[in-house]
């Protein structure tokens, strides 16, 4: 089922936690929400939900007006970062708990119930644990429990919450590759929030980045990627390099060959440049400007160069085999070329420091 | 190992001996006192008609009373965590009153309220129903007494719900109603028992406010203190330590049920075999 | 006081919520309120020069003395017994620990009829040491010794359970530290463990002293009733009650249902205290300084 979002709008007090959200997410779709803590996801999430209500705005499930729908009429499936599974019933229970609450009518006979609860538990791949109890499982397991019991009700929307924000990463990466195939399996519609922008880019069919109440850019991980709409996007996903254009005016000269929307000539920019969009050479290059190596870190398959150019820290990333090649060492003096820029405007907002990605 | 922190020795010391002067001594000398008796002497004191009459009342009255605060409790609880009133601070506060107000006057005002011409009694008695000096009145004392108890224990476990739970229930379907009885009463209901244990335990051994409502008349509305009391100003010292034993060992088994049901809802659950 | 705010999905109905806010507050009305207000009601029901005189009656006045002297001299002992015991079950592990506390809670379960009824056995012309006592010269039941003895036991445990699971919160980091940087025991225990327990002491003190103030079966047995001499307030209440002197009776209950109130006022700003305490540790902040 698809679900339609049109000028959402919440505020606790004087904050603003949402401000004119629209969003349209097809059906069959596993969409993320992925940005910073505080910048709305899961205020939007819960808003889909019925969990919160929107000070204005409107939001539709399969085209029909579901705003003041009270969450359990909504046929959602909701799962949270912390599981909330109910800790004195068996993990048999927990998945049975939304067939037994049906009113007497639409309720299945208990052989039914017994046969949809085992098949869920074996489709999450945890059969064996039906008689368990949520405190006797990993957390891995727990999340997959919620999520059985959340698709138990055969939800025609399938809502998550960090779902894999409390498990470690070893267990995160395992299961957000699962709930991959079973979201194709399912043929539902997903949503998913997020923080982590490598979980987003993996699993989703589409991103939805947000920051302060609104959407930055929606499109697909390559899309978001290769092609930010903004630099909050730029910055949020993966490691960036940041120039003024008056420091490095060479560089927004290159970057004004490849970058679209470019601002126009003597005002002042942003160049940014990923770590591994910048090939370092031994010689003068065109178009290039010269560095001195700081350091230079082995971090498993790549190398990652620190560079000074006149203040300021430059951070490239190398192939274990280009770094071979190059043989760096510290305080020698090398030539930077990049191969993408992308240029922007100032932002009216200056953009925090050091964009890594979390 | 070595203890790092200093006053093991003499913070145990002090306490065991304290203890044992103050509880184990006074106690081995009932226990001692009991001993002269025969079992057979034992236990027709202690299963006397009159006995068995004040039992009786004591334990009715009490289980009343506890089932009363078991129910308003709960209710009083969840009103005082869950929904805004004006003055809640002001009733959150008032409802230690009973442990603070002395038992006598609780006792003496109980009465005065539920007598034939006071402020409740007044409207009861048209409808014929007589509180004061029936075994009615034992229960509206005893209520009184033990009132705090199950609402003190339920206080934090109520306000320790995650809100998530009762959210995911919402979200698989369940109506608020389902939710209550489903999925959070389950939940509480170990300290509901056992602020109901408590409170039990409490009216079981009330005196001070019992006996100005009572009216104790032996067999009907007399409780098993009094009765221990009387026998003492009859100087049967040897009938009231008999029943006092009885008294001691009902307390003592109510104090090992309340121990048991806070390890039960610490552990329940968990305490089956982990792991794969 | 907690401030919950109920999430959407999980509000009840407005006609659930008010329907049970007024069983609630009708139940604490008539079971609480009610009580409360008719004590002082009917103290005043001969206006204030009966009250007055009600209470500068010299029975009243020496009944007061009486119930004060036994909490003054009850409450050090509960003070130095409820840090003990807190010290040793929160510090350390050892054998019969649960036993122990098990022990501390006996109080609250026994009657205290059969607290008084236990002293007698013990102390009185017929009990152990009775004759003993007798012989000496030594008077303990239906005297002030044995109403002590009777309220130090059924006040015994209420620091100790106060303290016991605050000290285990606490953990014992912060002695330990002040021992490895070479503080004595008594240093470590004034400078260190009594400031961060000192809300939690008062606490307990607190509801001791309501207790010792209050306690009426107990006292009850072992006092004797003697006019003027071994009458606490809770028991001198009793007496003019029975001889029908209502304003007298409710005269001097009056003071002791102030007593209970002003145990729940000081109650009741302990637990602010110790709550914005936690909040602010929380917090990471150090307890604002009062000033």
């Amino acid at each position: 089922m698809s679900i339609e979002i049109q000028n959402i709008g919440k505020r606790f007090g004087n904050f603003v936690a949402l401000d004119n959200i629209n969003l349209t997410i097809p059906t069959g779709e596993l969409v993320a929400l992925l940005g910073p803590s505080g910048c709305g996801k899961t205020t939007l999430l819960r808003i889909i939900a019925g969990m919160e209500s929107a000070d204005e705005g409107v939001v539709k499930f399969g085209g029909e007006e579901a705003t003041h729908l009270h969450a359990r009429d909504r046929q959602v499936g909701f799962v949270f970062q912390h599981y909330a599974l109910f800790r004195h019933m068996s993990v048999f229970e927990n998945v049975a708990f939304g067939l037994r609450v049906k009113p007497k009518h639409e309720r299945p006979s208990e052989a039914e119930i017994r046969r949809r609860v085992l098949d869920l538990l074996k489709l999450v791949q945890l059969d064996w644990l039906a008689d368990r109890y949520p405190s006797q499982l990993s957390g891995g397991q727990r999340q997959r429990i919620a999520l059985a019991r959340a698709l138990a009700v055969e939800p025609k929307v399938l809502l998550l919450d960090e779902p894999f924000g409390a498990l470690d990463t070893k267990v995160r990466k395992e299961l957000r590759r699962w709930l991959r195939r079973l979201h194709d399996e399912m043929h539902i519609s997903s949503v998913f929030v997020t923080h982590d922008q490598e979980e987003a880019l993996e699993v989703a069919d589409r991103v939805v980045v947000m920051n302060h109440g609104k959407v930055e850019q929606i499109g697909t991980p390559d899309e978001v990627y290769s092609n930010p709409a903004s630099p909050f996007v730029y910055q949020f996903l993966g490691n960036v390099n940041v120039f003024h254009s008056r420091v490095h005016g060479a560089w927004a000269n290159v970057g004004a060959d490849s970058a679209e929307g470019v601002p126009p000539k003597g005002k002042e920019a942003l160049a940014f440049v990923r770590p591994h969009d910048i090939d370092i050479e031994h010689t003068p290059v065109a178009g290039g400007i010269e560095a001195t190596v700081q350091d230079v870190h082995a971090i498993g398959p790549m190398v990652r160069v620190e560079l000074a150019h006149a203040s300021e820290l430059i951070e490239v990333e190398l192939t274990r085999e280009r770094a071979n090649v190059l043989q760096l060492a510290k305080g020698q003096c090398v030539w930077l070329k990049p191969r993408q820029v992308k240029v922007f405007s100032v932002p009216e907002v200056p953009l925090e420091e050091g964009g890594s990605g979390i | 190992m070595k203890r790092v922190l200093p006053g093991f020795g003499l913070s145990l010391g002090f306490t065991l001996v304290y203890l044992s002067l103050l509880i184990l001594l006074p106690l081995s000398g009932l226990v001692f006192k009991a001993s002269t008796l025969s079992f057979e002497q034992f236990w027709s004191i202690a299963t006397g008609e009159r006995a068995l009459a004040a039992y009786r009342v004591t334990f009715g009255a009490s289980l009343l009373a506890a089932l009363i605060n078991a129910f308003f409790g709960l209710v009083v609880a969840w009103v005082l965590v869950r929904y805004p009133f004006p003055g809640k601070r002001f009733v959150d506060s008032l409802v230690d009153l009973p442990f603070a107000l002395p038992t006598s006057v609780a006792g003496i005002t109980l009465a005065t309220l539920y007598a034939g011409n006071g402020w409740i009694g007044r409207h009861l008695e048209p409808l014929g129903l007589k509180v004061a000096f029936t075994p009615l009145g034992i229960v509206v004392a005893l209520t009184f007494i033990s009132l705090p108890f199950v609402v003190r224990t339920l206080q934090p476990v109520i306000e320790d719900i995650e809100p998530e739970i009762e959210e995911a229930a919402a979200s698989l379907g369940a109506s608020r109603f389902q939710t209550f009885f489903r999925v959070l009463l389950p939940g509480i209901f170990p300290a509901l028992l056992t602020g109901f244990t408590l409170a039990f335990s409490r009216a079981i051994g009330e005196y001070g406010s019992v006996i100005f409502i009572a009216g104790n008349m032996p067999l009907i509305s007399e409780i098993t203190p009094l009765l221990i009391i009387s026998k003492l100003e009859q100087y049967d010292v040897v009938g009231a330590t008999a029943l006092a034993c009885v008294m001691l060992a009902i307390s003592f088994v109510l104090l090992l049920a309340v121990n048991a049901l806070q390890w039960w809802s610490a552990n329940r659950h968990q305490s089956r075999r982990t792991g794969a | 006081m907690s401030s919950y705010v109920a999430r959407k999905a999980n509000a009840e109905p407005r006609w659930v919520r008010l329907s049970l806010t007024g069983i609630g507050l009708g139940f604490l009305f008539f079971f609480l309120a009610l009580p409360l207000v008719a004590v002082f009601a009917e103290a005043f029901s001969g206006g204030w020069g009966a009250y007055l005189e009600a209470l500068q009656h010299p029975e009243a006045l020496s009944a007061i003395a009486l119930t004060v002297l036994i909490a003054v001299v009850v409450l050090p002992f509960n003070i130095a017994f409820g840090v003990a015991a807190a010290w040793a079950i929160a510090r350390f592990d050892f054998r019969g620990k649960s036993l122990l506390i098990t022990l501390i809670d006996l109080p609250f379960a026994v009657s205290p009829v059969v607290v008084g009824l236990v002293s007698l056995l013990i102390f009185g012309a017929q009990g152990v040491f009775g004759p003993w006592l007798a012989a000496h010269g030594i008077k303990i039941v239906f005297a002030l010794p044995g109403m002590i003895l009777v309220t130090l036991f059924i006040t015994f445990p209420f620091v100790a359970r106060e303290l016991i699971p605050l000290m285990q919160a606490q953990g014992r980091d912060e002695e330990e530290a002040a021992v490895s940087l070479g503080a004595s025991g008594w240093q470590m225990f004034f400078r260190v463990t009594l400031p961060n327990i000192k809300w939690g002491l008062l606490y307990g003190v607190i509801l001791a002293n309501a207790r010792a103030m209050g306690e009426f079966g107990a006292v009850s047995v072992v006092s004797g009733h003697i006019r003027g001499e071994t009458n606490t307030l809770p028991l001198y209440v009793e007496i003019i009650y029975n001889e029908y002197n209502a304003i007298g009776a409710f005269g001097a209950a009056s003071v002791l249902a102030l007593l209970a109130l002003v145990t729940l006022v000081a109650k009741t700003l302990v637990e602010w205290r110790m709550r914005q305490e936690t909040e602010m540790l929380e917090a990471g902040l150090p307890p604002e300084k009062t000033s």
